[in-house]
């Protein structure tokens, strides 16, 4: 059940002018890379994403995406079902990131930072990282202009940082939406380390922008994310998934080190009946040595400090018709 | 050129024997039935030129959305970049040689790809274009003609090999495909999903063989469409070859697998990919091939049987 669906004949957006169909990545088959060492060897870096969101009960029209596709807004009962992550499903979540230790990187929509104080309290003291996630779920940046969309982000950059002591690494897109043809290249200038929009991977790799530095940090938009799982199958399939998903980047991180990032929703599985498919995973995931368990900050930063120059420097040379 | 006979709605490119009805094939070495993988290695473009047409159900994410969609675009990549060497290195192990079904822009935007095909000896047939830009009856027949001609020239310039064999992208095909592929010398097609034996069909500019892939045992009708498990689609498969092994008997059948890195290629599903490449290769009456080799050792029983 997803609430969301294209307005039929969206309008076009502002492109960035670019002979290639997209300017950001290289095609670098993942078998032709130099391997990657996670810190102290280990064979796969683990990222959890709990969501934290914002759905407004009456959002304006977007000429592109329909936040409230069943009907006209309200849509009570997909508002409700979304609300109830943020009143109910958080805190049984919360309860099982305490038992397991874990440290998670809050996927947030800044709004509900402020609707919601006693979620920003409980993430605060237990320093947990934050990805934001737009200004609302129900808010699209497809028609900003350049400066509009700088703002935004150095508006959002401060006031996370205001309520949560947090400054932001990583930003993803809000809702299904990615941002626009500028997106990567702000994100660089506005200094945020990594870009959460590209699934595209199972390690991290760098992005091409104008200036400064940015990195890709797949985030999965496939089974190893609740909302798409839960919208076909039962909690006991995503959470098997995400267990043979672990084993195979296990195996395979002996060679090379993968990343594994799983995206859960207190909304979806925060529900009674989910929420012992949640303690599995965790379980699972804590119960092996050679796994660093990280915060998106964590990892990406030691990609920027080890690997980012380097596999830079090596496409460059693949452009040039050099070597590898 | 006429495609349909005159009055009626239909299609001219084969007959409609059952397969009851039919003389009996026979695969090489005593296998009872022949069993390919097809690999499709695809490209979806960020930004389709205007006017390319894409079928409303290309699946992936929430649908396409608004440029850039970095979103749906990575769900796809995903295939090309990564997802594509666990599929071959499964194929490795069992030892099976397997089709991959290669679009132009894959060719273009992804050329490392290319030697990790050719140093396993691969079949490659062309896969058009891309993804984003498919065959439909909205092309006029010089369009396509173009559109087909120049996908198998990037392929032949960039592998050395012309393909022999044609999968559309989202098996697209207009009312004169056939007529237009056995026009440019291509000797097979995979975008007709209607039987368990290869279809003789005859168009205006010669013959053409159809090599079918029964579209639900497609990862993508299975897993993404239709919402199956992948350990219910692996079972599937497996009873699928049975089913076809206990009805070849009297004359062979055969089952071609469809697999698409994006999807099967995941760390989560790759399993259910090797279990069932397992479970083929220890079946001791099968024929694994490409399809490639099926097309022809039908085509070369069907002259056999006209001259004999």
């Amino acid at each position: 059940m997803l609430q969301y669906s294209y307005r039929p004949n969206f309008p076009p957006t502002r492109q960035t002018p670019t002979e290639a169909d997209q300017c950001w990545v290289d095609y670098d088959p993942i078998v032709d890379r130099p391997p990657l060492r996670w810190p102290d060897n280990a064979r796969l870096a683990v990222m959890i994403c709990p969501a934290i969101l914002d759905y407004e009960f009456m959002p304006p029209g977007n000429p592109w995406l329909n936040p409230w596709a069943r009907t006209e807004p309200p849509d009570v009962l997909g508002y409700c079902r979304q609300e109830f992550g943020n009143r109910v499903g958080f805190w049984r979540v919360l309860e099982l990131f305490d038992k397991y230790n874990v440290r998670p990187t809050a996927v947030v929509n800044v709004d509900a930072l402020e609707r919601y104080p006693d979620i920003v309290a409980a993430m605060t003291e237990r320093r947990w990282d934050i990805l934001g996630h737009g200004l609302s779920n129900t808010r699209f940046i497809y028609d900003y202009d350049e400066a509009t969309e700088r703002a935004y982000y150095r508006a959002m950059l401060e006031k996370v940082e205001a309520l949560t002591g947090v400054r932001m690494t990583g930003m993803g897109g809000s809702g299904p939406q990615a941002g626009t043809g500028n997106t990567p290249d702000l994100l660089a200038e506005a200094g945020f380390v990594y870009q959460s929009d590209w699934s595209m991977d199972d390690q991290p790799f760098p992005l091409r922008v104008r200036a400064g530095k940015l990195i890709a940090m797949p985030y999965p938009a496939d089974m190893m994310n609740d909302v798409t799982a839960l919208a076909s199958f039962e909690a006991d399939a995503y959470a098997e998934s995400v267990k043979r998903q672990f084993d195979r980047l296990y195996q395979e991180g002996t060679h090379s080190g993968r990343l594994l990032t799983i995206a859960v929703h207190p909304a979806l599985i925060g529900q009674p009946q989910r929420i012992r498919y949640l303690e599995q995973i965790l379980d699972y995931i804590t119960s092996r040595p050679g796994v660093w368990h990280a915060t998106g900050a964590d990892i990406a930063g030691y990609y920027l400090s080890n690997y980012y120059d380097n596999a830079l420097a090596r496409l460059d040379r693949l452009r040039a018709g050099g070597s590898r | 050129m006429k495609l349909t006979q005159t009055g009626s709605t239909d299609h001219i490119y084969y007959r409609r024997d059952p397969i009851t009805k039919r003389k009996a094939l026979r695969w090489p070495n005593d296998a009872l039935a022949a069993v390919a993988v097809v690999v499709s290695a695809e490209y979806y473009e960020m930004r389709p030129p205007p006017g390319a047409f894409i079928p409303p159900n290309v699946p992936g994410g929430f649908g396409r959305g608004p440029y850039p969609d970095f979103r749906n675009y990575s769900v796809r990549a995903y295939g090309n970049r990564v997802g594509i060497f666990r599929i071959f290195e499964a194929l490795d192990r069992y030892g099976l040689r397997a089709t991959v079904a290669l679009d132009a822009l894959t060719v273009v935007h992804c050329p490392q790809l290319l030697p990790h095909i050719a140093r396993r000896g691969f079949e490659v047939v062309g896969h058009g274009q891309s993804v984003t830009r498919t065959i439909s009856s909205r092309m006029s027949m010089t369009e396509e003609r173009e559109y087909i001609r120049s996908t198998l020239a990037t392929i032949e310039n960039a592998t050395g090999i012309m393909p022999s064999g044609w999968h559309g992208p989202e098996y697209g095909e207009s009312a004169q495909t056939p007529a237009i592929l056995a026009e440019l010398g291509l000797r097979y097609v995979l975008d007709w999903p209607n039987d368990e034996q290869p279809v003789a069909m005859t168009t205006p500019n010669g013959s053409i063989v159809s090599v079918p892939m029964l579209v639900d045992f497609d990862d993508v009708y299975a897993l993404f469409h239709r919402k199956i498990t992948e350990a219910r689609w692996q079972q599937a498969i497996q009873e699928g070859v049975e089913q076809i092994v206990m009805d070849s008997t009297q004359s062979g059948r055969l089952l071609v697998i469809n697999l698409h890195p994006w999807l099967t290629g995941h760390p989560s599903r790759i399993g259910y990919v090797e279990a069932f490449l397992e479970f083929l290769s220890q079946h001791d009456r099968l024929w694994l091939t490409t399809t490639g080799d099926i097309a022809n050792w039908f085509q070369t029983q069907s002259a056999s049987e006209a001259t004999g």
